[in-house]
């Protein structure tokens, strides 16, 4: 047998070697975010700042609250096919469609092992968080693209308890963690929103599927692929498009938008908060604003690789 | 695509068959993987010394950081070339009624890679504007990490910040 053939046997066996165990961690986190009833009170840290959140879950209706417990009572509830986010300071309430259909690009059973080219998926330690017992599942990126993630599930029902997002050097970046948390007796009452918002203003993003003719990045991001185009509407009903680019866990998306509709002032350059980055640059008289859970260097990457060809 | 990729290794494809397979390698990643993978397995196999983990990327990383010397537009952007068809793509798309995502008629110049300094490690970024939480709640939308980690990004598109207006 020649080398090559022999090599492509190798390689065929290397393939079917999947760490089955820790793939199916992460089926069993997926399951019980969509199958359990739960109420608790969870802290997102990044940076010297914290902010508490109450999460309820109503599975048989499959509505979700959240609710901020510190300043200002923000909420957002998501249902089957909407979320929707009301804003008391403003009195807005900002609406977005969620797609139920095969194409969402959640993160599907079948997909979750296409995460191992990128990541390192490997089983970490056992440790007891809000009085549950949890086995971590690492994930570590395979370059510097994008982050790794801690998760620690709950060993008997695999409820996720606490994600923490950490960069190259292994610093954290940010972090949710519940710190109480009571799984079932959740009844629809406790999922209704807190806002009548009757007389609040609606902001409804409309979107929709649609191709974006002439945008595209002349250089993808490695192991990033195009999974969805997008139009919509922002704030005052502006027209945007929006380009959606994952590895399977992480997302980068591309919003596009003619500049004479931005009223503000337009600051281009970096921003960020936590495992978020925002990197905003003018193409061909449009704003684009790249916007991912990634280092800033693949947000910027892909917005400086963001054009436009006539077609 | 994996034979064909094998028997290049070997040297057993003709010319033409060789190009057929280099061209696939750049057009199909997984391809590429393999091409890679089968390299280091022989390498491997060889006990040839191998390079260090990542090498591959971090040299793509320097000389994408590397100065551009830059040429003259390319003719494919010549702006009076293609005025005639832009004003006709808006005219098309005005009809259409939603939204002109395609350049006004006066074309800009060709986005030109800007050159990025060597040092990019630690890039300083400004905290993310509060008229920025519409995007963070349309990203949020299609992200996949939701799918694990339930409902609590949506914590960052309504956080203090965010709400600050």
């Amino acid at each position: 047998m020649r080398h090559g053939a022999l090599v492509a046997l190798l390689w065929a066996g290397l393939a079917q070697a999947q760490p089955v165990e820790t793939l199916s961690w992460l089926r069993k986190i997926q399951d019980a975010t969509e199958r359990l009833s739960y109420s608790g009170i969870f802290v997102y840290q990044q940076g010297g700042r914290s902010e508490s959140s109450r999460i309820t879950r109503y599975a048989p209706g499959d509505i979700e609250r959240l609710e901020v417990l510190d300043g200002e009572a923000r909420e957002v509830v998501r249902t089957r096919d909407t979320v929707r986010c009301y804003l008391p300071g403003s009195r807005v309430v900002k609406i977005d469609r969620r797609r139920t259909d095969r194409s969402f690009p959640g993160l599907l059973p079948e997909r979750i092992g296409a995460l191992a080219p990128h990541y390192d998926i490997r089983m970490g330690e056992t440790r007891r968080i809000a009085g549950y017992d949890c086995q971590a599942i690492v994930l570590t990126p395979k370059d510097e693209l994008r982050y790794g993630h801690r998760l620690y599930a709950d060993t008997k029902s695999g409820m996720l308890l606490r994600a923490v997002t950490f960069g190259a050097a292994g610093e954290i970046v940010e972090q949710f963690s519940f710190t109480q948390l009571s799984i079932g007796k959740v009844t629809r009452e406790m999922v209704k929103p807190r806002h009548a918002a009757s007389a609040w203003k609606v902001e409804d993003a409309e979107a929709a599927p649609a191709r974006l003719a002439g945008w595209g990045l002349n250089r993808e991001l490695p192991g990033f692929r195009k999974i969805i185009e997008l139009r919509r509407r922002m704030g005052e009903s502006r027209p945007v498009g929006q380009l959606v680019y994952s590895d399977g866990l992480a997302a980068v998306s591309v919003f596009i938008e003619p500049l004479q509709e931005r009223q503000d002032s337009l600051k281009t350059g970096l921003a960020g908060m936590g495992a978020i980055h925002l990197f905003t640059r003018e193409v061909a008289n449009h704003v684009v604003t790249v916007v991912g859970e990634t280092p800033a260097a693949s947000v910027r990457r892909i917005a400086e690789a963001v054009e436009y060809r006539p077609q | 695509m994996k034979d064909r990729i094998s028997a290049l290794m070997d040297g057993e494809l003709d010319e033409r068959a060789a190009t057929d397979a280099l061209s696939g390698l750049r057009r199909e990643r997984e391809a590429a993987e393999a091409w890679r993978a089968y390299h280091l397995i022989g390498d491997a196999m060889r006990d040839t010394r191998t390079l260090s983990p990542g090498f591959s990327a971090r040299l793509a990383q320097r000389l994408a950081a590397e100065p551009t010397v830059l040429a003259p537009a390319r003719p494919w952007l010549a702006p009076r070339r293609w005025l005639p068809m832009a004003a006709a793509a808006s005219a098309a798309i005005a009809l259409v009624g939603w939204v002109a995502f395609a350049p006004q008629v006066q074309l800009t110049p060709a986005p030109v890679a800007k050159v990025q300094p060597a040092a990019e490690a630690r890039p300083v970024a400004a905290p993310i504007p509060s008229a920025a939480g519409d995007y963070l709640l349309a990203h949020q939308a299609v992200s996949p990490r939701i799918s694990l980690q339930s409902m609590a990004p949506y914590v960052l598109t309504v956080s203090e910040e965010g709400a600050r207006k």
